[in-house]
């Protein structure tokens, strides 16, 4: 026997005669040891940091304040990053397009092959500067204003005040503020589930988060909102009800993220470890260097970054579809014809299959890649609101059970390529980045083929 | 072209390797083979550790097979030379015994996860880890055992069997233990299910220090100083006592942390017993040691979680978690001091 066996075989002699709950005393004896060092070391001030301390969380706890509070920092958050976001978005695309536009006429005065240049610059460059342009402005107004309130310490009140709910659903209260973060980007999302110390909740809240509409995801949501659902009620109410339609959305999507994560721990999720542990924080002065930082470098550009590997090759496939030609029809048109079926089943139609399973790696150019298939052009292409809804409504048949089946289905669907990607490095497993799309894009198919078939049924549409 | 292309999508969903229906079936069949030679083995070992005898006719009714298959699964043992005929008996060979062990093993490590980690109820985690038991290499078995701490009993107090080493005590039923003598529970009984779900409905729990006051044929009463517990004596003979020579009985007053009123400070006096693994160190973790004073602090609009302060921090639990807490609340003049 050698010498470790020996030791090995003495350790585990020694272990059954420790009587039952040594490691309570081991760490009773370090906790008092840590106290002692601790008096004799530190002076403590009649604190008044420590009342204010209190009076703020009675506050923002209170059973009466505490929800109304968190609502409508909610609301601002997103209504400052909406409203925030709309101009330099706008000289962003300009911009990106104008430098597209000289590029391209400088290649064709070189006398390039049209190919060229329609691939390199109205594919893989456009693809790139649609997502900068669309994605940038939006993330670096919501993280940091989602940072501020990370730094002052408010957030985990937020996890105090909502547990109750999420411990129905067999989750973690610290999951809503992962639902918040996923609000500004499932991927960072994704990423911010780190914070939940408990395998199974965390997991929950990783497979979940896709039920929250992404900045990407907004800007479709709030045009379809307004020119459909929003049409067909008296102008006085539009932005109301514009508004509204968004709203439902946004609470439908919490409903699925509370009902599958109910399914998740009663089902696939039952035998993972789990504990609960939640701490508050004192509140501290916000530090703006470090604010700046962490949402700008850490976040924004961590995120964009990753869509600009996945939009780059998106880009080109989308310009390829649509330029290449079969018969005289182009490869897009041929694939949203077979598509055709599956999607009326769903109250949607071809094209607006095709257009999210090729823009699967952001959700920014699902809309402009709807359009370059309806018109038959060559690259995507974007139009104002009033001439969009004329030509889809006129000329490809939509009808308000379009708009709330496409709704639903960006609320609902797989998550882009970035989240995918990220699902896989944080989980470490394929198993899991490929249930979140199988959970997901079920329920998206699932619940639009339900709409779809009751308001066929009921001859609505 | 369309259905040649249908044909083709079809035939590779049957036949793929590895993930098509197939091969799938086969390794459903692997495994429930697998599972019926454990379970065999499995109640083989319960009744020799209790000297009956076990026929090829009991084994089908304790498997729920028809006697012809339990004949074959017998004969398919026996030339695989885990047990052997003496007469119309089945007995273990050591070969098989070994393997038995090693399930029972592997089921009460289960039990033992399941408990912990995965903070599922007790009545529950018998049929979970019966469905688990069967799935795990032997590397994988010392991977859980290790990754638990060696954990000495199952969370119903039963001995986890390891190679080459003695089983442990099981202790006395309740049913024969001396009257007014301090005894700890080390062991309940979790078949009949009927009979355990008695006993946790009862309250009653492992490591509980109690006496027995009272034994007729009808009812025994036991008490652990605070509240008596009446039980059938069938009921009862499920419970295992064993001698508490380091018996501490817990102070008057003493109550779990979630009805502590708000802002009444308190001293910790001890984490439930039943509590082990991953909530129990995280719980220690956070300095919720016996003898640290703490108040609740926060309450929201569900009343649920309540936020204590403990040791200058502010600490949020939920309340099926402060249950577990056993704290002693503090007069005015004891809470002024410090």
């Amino acid at each position: 026997m050698t010498q470790a066996e020996q030791i090995l075989k003495k350790a585990d002699r020694l272990r059954r005669e420790l009587p039952r709950n040594f490691r309570d005393e081991m760490v009773q004896s370090l906790y008092d040891e840590a106290e002692r060092i601790a008096r004799r070391a530190v002076q403590e001030r009649e604190g008044r940091s420590y009342d204010l301390d209190q009076k703020i969380d009675r506050i923002v706890t209170s059973p009466i304040f505490g929800l109304p509070i968190m609502l409508l920092l909610l609301a601002l958050v997103i209504w400052i990053t909406v409203i925030g976001a709309n101009y330099p978005s706008e000289w962003l695309a300009n911009g990106l397009f104008w430098f597209e536009n000289q590029a391209a006429t400088l290649f064709e005065r070189w006398g390039a092959p049209w190919w060229l240049t329609g691939f390199l610059w109205h594919g893989v460059y456009r693809g790139l500067a649609w997502v900068v342009s669309v994605m940038l402005p939006p993330m670096a107004i919501f993280f940091p204003l989602f940072t501020f309130l990370e730094d002052l310490g408010y957030l985990p009140r937020v996890a105090f005040n909502m547990d109750w709910l999420f411990k129905k659903a067999g989750a973690h209260g610290k999951q809503s503020l992962t639902m918040a973060m996923g609000f500004g980007c499932n991927a960072a999302g994704v990423v911010a589930t780190r914070i939940i110390d408990s395998p199974r909740e965390r997991l929950i809240a990783i497979l979940t988060n896709n039920f929250v509409p992404c900045n990407g995801r907004f800007p479709t949501l709030i045009m379809l909102g307004t020119i459909f659902v929003a049409a067909n009620f008296p102008p006085a109410l539009t932005s109301f009800v514009a508004a509204g339609s968004v709203v439902a959305i946004v609470m439908i999507g919490v409903f699925f993220t509370l009902l599958i994560s109910w399914l998740l721990s009663r089902t696939v999720l039952k035998g993972e470890a789990s504990a609960f542990t939640l701490e508050l924080p004192p509140y501290r002065r916000p530090n703006l260097g470090r604010i700046l930082y962490t949402s700008l470098i850490d976040r924004t550009i961590f995120v964009l970054w990753r869509a600009i590997t996945t939009a780059a090759p998106a880009g080109a496939v989308i310009w390829l579809l649509a330029n290449i030609s079969v018969g005289g029809v182009s490869l897009a048109q041929h694939i949203a014809g077979f598509l055709d079926p599956l999607g009326w089943l769903i109250g949607l139609d071809g094209v607006i299959l095709l257009a999210y399973i090729i823009a699967i790696p952001a959700n920014e150019i699902v809309v402009p890649t709807m359009l370059m298939v309806y018109l038959g052009t060559g690259m995507m292409i974007d139009l104002p609101w009033d001439q969009l809804g004329v030509i889809l409504v006129e000329q490809h048949g939509w009808t308000l059970l379009t708009a709330i089946n496409l709704m639903l289905f960006a609320l609902l669907h797989n998550p882009c390529a970035t989240t995918i990607l990220t699902i896989y490095k944080e989980t470490g497993s394929k198993k899991w980045a490929t249930f979140s799309v199988v959970i997901t894009l079920g329920t998206a198919f699932l619940v639009t083929f339900l709409t779809a078939s009751l308001a066929r049924a009921f001859g609505w549409v | 072209m369309t259905s040649w292309l249908f044909f083709f999508l079809l035939l590779a969903l049957l036949a793929a390797p590895r993930v098509g229906l197939y091969a799938l079936w086969q390794a459903r069949r692997a495994e429930r083979a697998r599972e019926q030679v454990e379970d065999a083995l499995k109640y083989l070992l319960d009744h020799e550790q209790a000297g009956l005898h076990v026929t090829t006719a009991a084994l089908a009714g304790a498997l729920r097979l028809s006697p012809a298959r339990a004949a074959r699964l017998a004969d398919r043992m026996a030339a695989q030379g885990l047990l052997e005929f003496r007469g119309p008996a089945l007995h273990l060979t050591p070969d098989g015994e070994r393997w038995a062990m090693d399930v029972l093993r592997a089921h009460r490590l289960w039990e033992r996860y399941l408990a912990d980690e995965a903070r599922m109820p007790l009545e529950k985690i018998h049929r979970e880890a019966h469905r688990r038991e069967h799935t795990l290499t032997a590397e994988q078995l010392d991977a859980l055992d290790a990754a638990l701490g060696y954990p000495q009993f199952d969370p119903h107090g039963d001995p986890i069997p390891r190679p080459g080493r003695p089983p442990a005590e099981r202790g006395q039923p309740a049913t024969s233990w001396p009257p007014d003598t301090a005894g700890r529970i080390i062991h309940l009984e979790d078949e009949p299910p009927l009979a355990y779900q008695q006993i946790l409905a009862a309250g009653l729990q492992l490591g509980q220090i109690v006496r027995v006051l009272e034994r007729t044929p009808e009812r025994l009463v036991l008490s652990d100083g605070q509240n008596e517990y009446r039980l059938a004596p069938a009921v009862a003979a499920n419970i295992f006592l064993a001698p508490a020579h380091d018996a501490r009985p817990l102070p008057a007053g003493v109550q779990p942390l979630h009805l502590l009123p708000h802002g009444q400070p308190a001293e910790i006096v001890a984490i439930d017993e039943r509590i082990q693994g991953f909530t129990r160190r995280r719980f220690l973790d956070l300095g919720l040691t016996p003898g640290t004073r703490i108040v609740p602090a926060l309450e929201n609009f569900f009343r649920e979680p309540r936020a204590y302060r403990v040791r200058g921090t502010l600490i949020a639990l939920r309340n099926d978690q402060a249950a577990h807490i056993l704290v002693r609340p503090l007069n005015a003049e004891e809470a002024s001091d410090e």
